[in-house]
């Protein structure tokens, strides 16, 4: 996928990561995709230093989404505020080319997000949307 | 839904249980809703769906949510699911009695409610329904729809029950059709007292 907005989008990831390694970071993303998300440490590493504007390792744009929802969680962990945590997913979903499945599911979380005020129920949220919109 | 005051059960009925199992078993059999409870601190539950109509569904319920809770908010669900409320691609939030909804969601919630209180009460079809004993009794029905005669019969009926353990008089009653009716009452009136917008 071509990176749209490489230095935002390097922004974002180090604002959700709260500081984690990018191990960690490369590990949790596996984890919470559940391993249909195989970001590789290089990759991850150049598209958080915004040293790239092509993702090969994320290809489609269900990835992208995986990676989005992903981050976010990631973000609900570090303790981030839900503000931060919305604002800086939408930065990443934005950075990658949209198509009607993202279209759709911000549609969705734009019109859910204002209900839920509370992180853990964002992150709960989140893990739902990742097993029931993107199955493996 | 505004809890009562009545006087406090020992713990959640054998029945009360029962009911819940059942009921989310429908909603994974017959619906394709996995349930799940976790602490939600701002809302009672969530469902979220896909974008296809036969897509699994996922209910993400309030783990501090008594089983009389839990069995309302399965059946207003299903209500939602019913009047396609989650299509396409639109997640349910239930949050906490009381609390201001978007005009577009008021709207939703209200037909909801309506739907969900056709059926919990409906003759027809077992799967969301009240107990079979209790469901056609307008005594019973009449008198959980107004708060005080409610609460006076949920504390009379609670007694009975204390009363029933106490005395050591369940084996010789256990499998009496009075006691499965009142069994079967206190489980219904342990449900309206927790969402009074079931009855009428």
């Amino acid at each position: 996928m071509r990176i749209r907005d490489a230095e935002r989008l390097s922004r974002a990831i180090g604002t959700l990561g709260g500081g984690a390694s990018l191990d960690r970071l490369v590990d949790r993303v596996y984890d919470l995709t559940d391993g249909s998300l195989a970001l590789d440490r290089a990759t991850l590493h150049r598209i958080a230093r915004g040293k790239t504007r092509i993702a090969r390792a994320i290809d489609s744009p269900e990835e992208c989404v995986r990676l989005y929802f992903a981050l976010m969680i990631v973000g609900c962990e570090q303790r981030l505020s839900v503000e931060t945590v919305v604002a800086e997913g939408r930065a990443v979903l934005a950075s990658f080319v949209g198509e009607p499945l993202a279209a759709l599911i911000f549609r969705d979380l734009e019109a859910t997000l204002p209900k839920l005020s509370d992180r853990t129920t964002l992150r709960e949220y989140l893990e739902e949307g990742i097993r029931v919109w993107l199955p493996k | 839904m505004a809890a009562e005051v009545t006087i406090a059960p020992r713990a959640e009925s054998h029945t009360l249980l029962a009911e819940e199992v059942r009921l989310r078993a429908h909603l994974r059999d017959d619906l394709g809703v996995r349930t799940r409870f976790a602490a939600l601190p701002d809302v009672r539950a969530l469902l979220v769906s896909p974008a296809a109509r036969d897509g699994a569904k996922a209910l993400v319920v309030a783990s501090d949510a008594t089983a009389a809770e839990r069995i309302y908010l399965y059946v207003h669900v299903a209500a939602h699911i019913a009047l396609e409320h989650h299509l396409p691609l639109v997640t349910i939030v239930e949050g906490p009695p009381g609390i201001a909804r978007l005009e577009t969601d008021a709207r939703r919630h209200r037909e909801a409610e309506d739907l969900a209180r056709a059926m919990w009460w409906g003759r027809r079809g077992e799967g969301l329904a009240a107990p079979r004993l209790v469901r056609g009794s307008a005594v019973l029905r009449e008198l959980v729809s107004r708060g005080i005669t409610r609460a006076a019969l949920r504390s009379l009926l609670l007694a009975m029950r204390a009363a029933y353990y106490d005395l050591r008089i369940e084996r010789a009653l256990a499998r009496t059709r009075l006691a499965a009716w009142l069994r079967d009452a206190l489980c219904v009136t342990a449900v309206v007292s927790a969402a009074p917008q079931l009855s009428d």
